[in-house]
C-alpha cells in the first residue's frame, strides 16, 4: 500500500473539461471517499489513477514515483466495479487467482492466496462455482477478493454497492469497511451516495463540475461545509442569509452568539435540521408541508421573513398539521458560515 | 517542415510507440481492424477498381486501351432499359410481399402460442442457409412438371401436368424470390417484435381499442423501424439473387444478363459496367436506407 | 353451445392461416425433396416405390453411372474451402467485431456498414476476380479469399451480438488492472467469454461457404469441382429424383449445423 497523489490534474475531451486543477492525496492506509453528482468528474478521477485515462495535464504519483504514463496493467491497482465484471469463463477461484497468475506467482501459491481471501470474505464454499450462478452480494465479494489478490497499491471502488438492496448494502458496508481497515488498504471509494461515503471513509472529497470543492473528514464536511454546494450535497441543510458582526450572527428574525471568526458583513450560513429544536425556542415557524417517515417526521416551515426552513418534528407529529405554528430554537454551535460577501 | 506534416508525423509516432492511454487505444483499434482491411483491400477494393478499368477496356480479355462503347451500349440499347425495369420492379414487388407476409408470421410468433414453436422457428430460418440454386429446386418441387402442386392440380382438373407447370415462368420465379426473402424479413421482424412494448398494447386494449386498431395505432408504429430494415434487407438481397434466376429463368434481370453477356461472346466490358452500376445502386440504396432507418430510430 | 365469431378471432384466424400457409410453402418442398430422394418414381401426385437408396448412392458417387460424375472429391474440396474461409473469417471477423463494439473512433459507422453488410454480390465479385487475379481466381486460394469476403458479415454480426451482451469495457479494464497486458486480456478473457457467438459465427459462415454458388460459378474453370457446382449440375441436368438426393446431402449438412447452433443457444441461421 502506498500514498497516491494527484497533482494539478486536468482532463479534457475535446472542448469538454471533465476535471480541472485537481489536487488530491490518498494517504497510505486511508479510505478516501469521492462524492458528487453524476458528471462531476469522480469516475474520471478513479480512471486516471487506474491508468485508463491519461490526464491532459498534471501528474499521478504512487509513493513519489511518477506513473502518469504507465499503462494500467503495470500499476498494480485493484478495481471493483458496480457491475462486478467477473470473468464468466472461469470459476470463482480462478477469478481470484487471475491477478497473481498474471504476476507470475506459481500455481500452488496463487491457489493458497485465493483460498485465503475467499475465507476472509466468508465465501470459501463458493470457490468452484461459476460466477453467473452467484447472487449480487456474493459476486461483489468475489470482485473484492479478486482485486485484493494482487495486493494492490491502491484499491479503487467504483460505486460498488449501487444496485444491491438496502439491507444487504447495510451489511456489506459494515463488513467491507472493517475488512479494509483491518487490512490497512489504501482505497478510493467513488459513490454518488454521500451517506455511504460518510459511513465507510476516513476522509471525503466532494467534487462538483470537475472541481474539488472540499476534502476533509466526514465530520468536517458535514459540520463545516466549505461552501453552499457542499452544505447542500452532504445531508439536508438550510441556507440562510445572515449579517456577521464580531461573533454574532444576525439572521434577521434572531441573533445568535455563534463562534465565527471576526469577519463582518453579509454572509450565508448553514443550519442543519438536527440543530433546530422544535417546541423550545422563541422563533415562530408555520408548517407548510410535512412527511411522516416513521423514525422521524421531516417538515418544511416558513419563517417570519418568508424564508423556508427544513426541520424535524420528532415526537410532535400527532399535534402538527399544515398551518400550525411551532416555536423553534437554533443551536448556535450548529451554525456554520459557508459564504461571506 | 510545415506544421501539418510535423503534426502528422508525431501522430504516427505516437501510434507506434504510445505514451498515453489514448494512443495505446488508437494502436489497438488499428491492430484489430487491420486483418479486415487487408481482406477488404485484396478481395473487394482492388477487384472493384480493376472492374472499373475493365469496363472501359478496348479488349475483351485484358485491360488494354480505352473505349466507352460498353457504357454507350448500356445507356442506349433498349434491352438494358428493359433489364433495369425488370430487375427493379421484381425486387420491389417480391420484397413488399415478403415483408408483408413476414409481419403476419412474426405477429403470429409473438402474439399467439403456436405449437412446437422452437421447431417452427427453425423451419422459418432454414431457407436462409439455402443457396439460390437449391431454392430454385424447391420451386421445381412445388410447381415444376413433377412438382407436388402441379400434379395435385392436374389430378383434380384432369389437365396434363406439363401444361400446368409454372416453375420456369415469372410466377415460379416470384415464388422462388419470396422463398429466399421471407425468412430474412421474418428474422428481422421477429427481433423487432421482441422489443414491442406489450404494456402499451394492453393499455390500448384496456382503453377500448379493438385488436385491429391496437395494431394500427400502437404495434405498427413500434415495428416500423423493423419494417424499414426488413424492406431494405430484402430489396438488397433480391437484387443480388442469381442462382435462382439462372435455373428458373422466367425473367431477364440484371444478374442473368451479366452471365449471358459473358457466356455469349464474352463481352466482359458490358458485364463489368452492369456490375458497376449494380454495385453503385446497391450501395446507394443501402446508405439512403441506413440514413432513413437511423432517422427513424432517432424520431422514436 | 355456439361460439360467437368476433372480429378479434377472425383476425387471429386469418393471421394464423397465413402463417400456416407460409410455413407449409417453406417446409413442403424441403420434405418432398428429402422424401422423394428415397423413392423409385416421382410421376403422379406423390412419389412412389419406397425405400431405395439408389439415388443417394448415385449422388454420393458410389455407383458408376456412365459419364455423370458423383460428388466424388468435390465435397471434400468444398469442405476444405469452407473451412479455410471460416478460419480467415475468424482472424478477420472477431477482432473487427471487437473494435466496432468496444471502441468509439472516427469512421466507425462507415467501417461498421462495410463489415456487416454484404455489399458486393457474389456474381459481381466473381467477374472482378477473373480480371484481377486471372491465374488464381478459380484456385483454392481465390475461392477461399472470395468466400471469406462474401461470408464475413455473418461472422462479424454474430460475434458482435455476443460482444454486445458483455460488459466489454469493464471486463477489459478488470483484467488489465490485474496485470494482464491487452493482447493477453483479449485472448484469455474476451474471446473465451464470447465463445458461443464465435462458434455460432463459424458454423454459419462455414455452412454458407460450403454451398456458395454465385461466385463459384463465375470463377470456376478447372480442377476439383466444388460442391455447389455439383448441386447445380444435378439441378439443371439430372433426373428429378437424383437431384433430390444431391440436395438432400446439403439438407443434412444444414440440419447438423442448426442442431449444433441450438446447443450453443441460438435459434438457427441469422443473417442481415
Amino acid at each position: 500500500m502506498v500514498t497516491v497523489e494527484l497533482d494539478d490534474i486536468r482532463k479534457t475531451y475535446g472542448d469538454e473539461t471533465a476535471v480541472e486543477a485537481l489536487d488530491l492525496t490518498v494517504a497510505d492506509g486511508e479510505i478516501l471517499g469521492v462524492v458528487g453528482p453524476s458528471g462531476c468528474g469522480k469516475t474520471t478521477t478513479l480512471r486516471t489513477i487506474a491508468g485508463f485515462e491519461t490526464p491532459t495535464a498534471g501528474r499521478v504519483r504512487f509513493a513519489d514515483e511518477d506513473v502518469t504514463h504507465v499503462s494500467p496493467e503495470r500499476r498494480n491497482v485493484g478495481l471493483v466495479f458496480q457491475s462486478y465484471a467477473l470473468f464468466d469463463n472461469m470459476s470463482v477461484l480462478a477469478n481470484v487467482a487471475f491477478g497473481p497468475k498474471m504476476q507470475g506467482v506459481e500455481k500452488a501459491e496463487r491457489r493458497d492466496r485465493a483460498v485465503e481471501l475467499l475465507e476472509l470474505l466468508d465465501i470459501a464454499e463458493l470457490a468452484d462455482r461459476a460466477p453467473e450462478t452467484l447472487s449480487g452480494g456474493q459476486q461483489q465479494r468475489v470482485g473484492l477478493a479478486r482485486a485484493l489478490a494482487i495486493e494492490p497499491n491502491i484499491l479503487l471502488l467504483d460505486e460498488p454497492m449501487t444496485g444491491l438492496d438496502a439491507k444487504l448494502k447495510d451489511r456489506l458496508r459494515r463488513e467491507i469497511g472493517s475488512l479494509l481497515d483491518e487490512l490497512g488498504v489504501t482505497a478510493l471509494y467513488v459513490t454518488h451516495d454521500q451517506e455511504e461515503a460518510m459511513a465507510m471513509c476516513d476522509r471525503i472529497a466532494v467534487l462538483n463540475d470537475g472541481r474539488l470543492e472540499q476534502v476533509g473528514t466526514p465530520r468536517e464536511i458535514y459540520e463545516s461545509p466549505a461552501n453552499e454546494f457542499v452544505a447542500g450535497f452532504v445531508g439536508s441543510a438550510n441556507l440562510l442569509d445572515a449579517q456577521l458582526d464580531d461573533g454574532t450572527v444576525d439572521l434577521g428574525f434572531t441573533r445568535l452568539h455563534a463562534v465565527t471568526d471576526d469577519t463582518s458583513g453579509d454572509a450565508t450560513v448553514v443550519v442543519r435540521p438536527d440543530d433546530i429544536a422544535v417546541g423550545s425556542g422563541s422563533i415562530p415557524v408555520t408548517i407548510r408541508e410535512y412527511q411522516y417517515l416513521g423514525e422521524t417526521t421531516s417538515a418544511v416551515g416558513e419563517l417570519p421573513d418568508g424564508q423556508q426552513l427544513r426541520l424535524r418534528l420528532n415526537g410532535t407529529a400527532e399535534e402538527t398539521t399544515v398551518g400550525t405554528t411551532v416555536s423553534v430554537a437554533i443551536d448556535p454551535d450548529g451554525v456554520a458560515v459557508v459564504d461571506t460577501a | 517542415m510545415s506544421t501539418t506534416t510535423w503534426f502528422e508525423l508525431s501522430a504516427a509516432r505516437d501510434t507506434l510507440t504510445p505514451e498515453t492511454e489514448r494512443d495505446r487505444r488508437r494502436r489497438r483499434i488499428l491492430v484489430l481492424c487491420a486483418p479486415f482491411l487487408v481482406l477488404a483491400a485484396v478481395a473487394a477494393f482492388v477487384p472493384l477498381a480493376t472492374m472499373i478499368r475493365m469496363s472501359v477496356s478496348a479488349d475483351r480479355f485484358a485491360n488494354v486501351g480505352f473505349s466507352v462503347s460498353a457504357w454507350r451500349t448500356l445507356a442506349t440499347d433498349p434491352l438494358y432499359r428493359r433489364v433495369a425495369v425488370n430487375t427493379l420492379w421484381f425486387a420491389a414487388a417480391t420484397s413488399a410481399v415478403s415483408v408483408t407476409l413476414g409481419v403476419a408470421v412474426s405477429h403470429a410468433f409473438a402474439k399467439y402460442s403456436l405449437p412446437f414453436e422452437r421447431v417452427l422457428v427453425s423451419v422459418v430460418s432454414f431457407p436462409i442457409a439455402l443457396p439460390g440454386i437449391v431454392v430454385a429446386f424447391m420451386v421445381v418441387a412445388l410447381l415444376g412438371r413433377q412438382g407436388l402442386v402441379t400434379n395435385a392440380v392436374a389430378f383434380f382438373s384432369g389437365q396434363g401436368p406439363i401444361d400446368l407447370a409454372t416453375a420456369t415462368t415469372v410466377t415460379g420465379l416470384f415464388v422462388g424470390y419470396v422463398y429466399s426473402l421471407l425468412p430474412r424479413a421474418t428474422m428481422v421482424l421477429r427481433g423487432t417484435y421482441a422489443e414491442v412494448n406489450t404494456d402499451a398494447e394492453q393499455a390500448a386494449r384496456a382503453l377500448g381499442a379493438d385488436p385491429l386498431r391496437t395494431f394500427y395505432y400502437v404495434t405498427l408504429p413500434e415495428i416500423r423501424p423493423g419494417i424499414v430494415a426488413a424492406s431494405l434487407l430484402t430489396f438488397r438481397t433480391a437484387l443480388a439473387i442469381f442462382g435462382t434466376v439462372l435455373v428458373l429463368q422466367g425473367l431477364n434481370v440484371a444478374t442473368l444478363q451479366i452471365s449471358q453477356v459473358l457466356s455469349v461472346g464474352y463481352e466482359s466490358q458490358i458485364a463489368a459496367s452492369i456490375g458497376l452500376v449494380y454495385f453503385a445502386f446497391i450501395l446507394a440504396v443501402t446508405f439512403v436506407g441506413l440514413r432513413y432507418t437511423e432517422a427513424d430510430v432517432i424520431r422514436r | 353451445m355456439t361460439t360467437l365469431r368476433t372480429p378479434q378471432s377472425l383476425g387471429k384466424a386469418a393471421i394464423t392461416l397465413v402463417t400456416g400457409l407460409v410455413l407449409a410453402v417453406l417446409v413442403v418442398p424441403i420434405a418432398v425433396t428429402f422424401v422423394s430422394s428415397f423413392a423409385q418414381s416421382a410421376t403422379g401426385v406423390v412419389p412412389t416405390g419406397f425405400v431405395t437408396a439408389e439415388h443417394w448412392r448415385t449422388a454420393l458417387g458410389l455407383t458408376d453411372v456412365g459419364a455423370r460424375r458423383g460428388i466424388g472429391s468435390g465435397l471434400w474440396f468444398s469442405v476444405l474451402l469452407a473451412t479455410g474461409g471460416m478460419f480467415v473469417n475468424l482472424v478477420v471477423g472477431v477482432p473487427i467485431a471487437y473494435a466496432l463494439t468496444r471502441y468509439e473512433f472516427r469512421g466507425r459507422e462507415w467501417l461498421n456498414t462495410l463489415a456487416v453488410l454484404p455489399l458486393v454480390p457474389g456474381i459481381i465479385l466473381g467477374i472482378a476476380f477473373l480480371r484481377t487475379y486471372p491465374d488464381n481466381a478459380g484456385t483454392a486460394f481465390g475461392l477461399v479469399v472470395g468466400y471469406a469476403l462474401l461470408k464475413s458479415p455473418y461472422m462479424v454480426l454474430t460475434v458482435q451480438s455476443a460482444f454486445q451482451s458483455m460488459d466489454l469495457r469493464r471486463l477489459e479494464e478488470s483484467a488489465r488492472s490485474l496485470g494482464a497486458s491487452w493482447p493477453r486480456t483479449f485472448v484469455t478473457v474476451i474471446v473465451p467469454n464470447a465463445r458461443g457467438g464465435i462458434l455460432a459465427g463459424s458454423i454459419i459462415t462455414w455452412t454458407l461457404a460450403a454451398a456458395e454458388f454465385n461466385f463459384t460459378y463465375m470463377v470456376y474453370t478447372r480442377g476439383p469441382r466444388p460442391f455447389s457446382l455439383f448441386l447445380y449440375e444435378n439441378i439443371s441436368r439430372a433426373p428429378f429424383l437424383q437431384s433430390a438426393a444431391a440436395i438432400s446431402i446439403y439438407f443434412c449438412l444444414v440440419v447438423a449445423a442448426i442442431l449444433v447452433l441450438q446447443t450453443v443457444g441460438r435459434h438457427g441461421f441469422t443473417t442481415t
